[in-house]
């Protein structure tokens, strides 16, 4: 077997990985192309593989598409509106970024992994 | 300071931008996701009570860390991190709920997808999803363990990659990977028994050849 080759196994195991093009590196998509062309049995498997995802996805996308209530866009304009009265009292722990609105009364945590860095001064409007 | 640094669409400095232009900036980029946030949130909080909350909390938590966010990337990778990073440390807290053990993950069989597909009629059970409705396809996929679930949303709804969804989920490619494989198996087994007792109730011959028995 060349370097060019590969097994009906190895290809039957990683058949989603190239469906999803997530194979490691892009030389390896040649190397499958040339087995599908040769190998009618995993040609069939992808092609089956891949219409039975293809139909997953479009049933998924077909029903997962609610829209939010006009509610929450309000709801979320005046939460944007209301941080811009925020006084900026802020602090940082090793864990938890913490900060007070102006009312004092709501406080929001964040963990670090997305709070990395003490912000700049807030500007005033 | 040099505000001219690329040219990129929005050229902005978030270090000097006011807070009207921040705020400005925020509502035009990140305002347009609401409605798909709030649908991954609902496969997350399975509820639109906990759903609406949670989108909320995102965008109030997205706004503060704003200016964290460099313009130019993937700003919708970026809400999502956030939306699910909420909510596994907040929502999900209350919840008692069955965890999936971190070998089990690991512990996947890469070849489930041949097995599956190899022994049996292969397109009988595909060809009568058809018959399946949108609470159906709903319901299969609620029924998921919660990273199956979110591995699935995410790559098949959402069209992350896999390194888009570690960085969101905050695991490993390879953990990902492991999660969507079993998850998209379970939700098609799933989707085709849905469908099996669709087709029966419908036309009671539909599925004829398709009852494989590869429940390993």
């Amino acid at each position: 077997m060349s370097n060019l080759e590969i097994a009906c196994n190895d290809v039957q195991q990683t058949i989603f990985l190239f469906i999803d093009h997530e194979l490691p590196s892009e030389e390896h998509y040649p190397i499958f192309e040339i087995h599908f062309q040769q190998c009618p049995p995993c040609h069939e498997l992808l092609e089956h593989e891949r219409a039975a995802l293809i139909m997953m996805q479009n049933l998924l996308r077909g029903t997962c598409n609610e829209s939010a209530p006009q509610e929450l866009h309000d709801r979320i304009r005046a939460t944007i509106d209301g941080l811009g009265n925020t006084t900026a009292v802020e602090f940082f722990s090793q864990t938890t970024y913490t900060e007070i609105t102006f009312d004092g009364t709501t406080s929001i945590s964040v963990t670090q992994e997305f709070t990395q860095e003490i912000r700049h001064e807030f500007p005033n409007e | 300071m040099d505000e001219q640094i690329s040219g990129e669409l929005a050229v902005v400095d978030p270090t000097t931008e006011t807070l009207a232009q921040k705020k400005a900036r925020f509502e035009r980029d990140a305002f347009e996701f609401t409605n798909q946030l709030y649908a991954a949130a609902l496969r997350y909080t399975k509820n639109p009570h906990d759903a609406q909350d949670l989108v909320q909390d995102t965008y109030a938590k997205a706004f503060t860390s704003f200016h964290q966010f460099t313009p130019g990337t993937n700003l919708k990778a970026w809400l999502y991190r956030i939306l699910t990073t909420t909510f596994i440390n907040t929502y999900r807290k209350d919840q008692r709920r069955p965890q999936i053990a971190a070998g089990e993950l690991e512990d996947w069989q890469i070849h489930d997808a041949a097995s599956h597909t190899s022994d049996q009629g292969r397109s009988a059970e595909d060809e009568v999803l058809d018959n399946l409705t949108d609470g159906d396809v709903k319901e299969a996929l609620a029924a998921l363990p919660e990273e199956f679930r979110m591995a699935v949303y995410l790559a098949d709804v959402e069209g992350f990659s896999y390194k888009e969804i570690a960085e969101i989920v905050g695991v490993p490619a390879g953990t990902v990977m492991s999660r969507l494989h079993r998850g998209r198996k379970l939700l098609r087994e799933s989707l085709a028994e849905y469908a099996k007792e669709r087709g029966f109730n419908k036309s009671g011959s539909a599925t004829t050849g398709s009852a494989g028995g590869d429940h390993e």
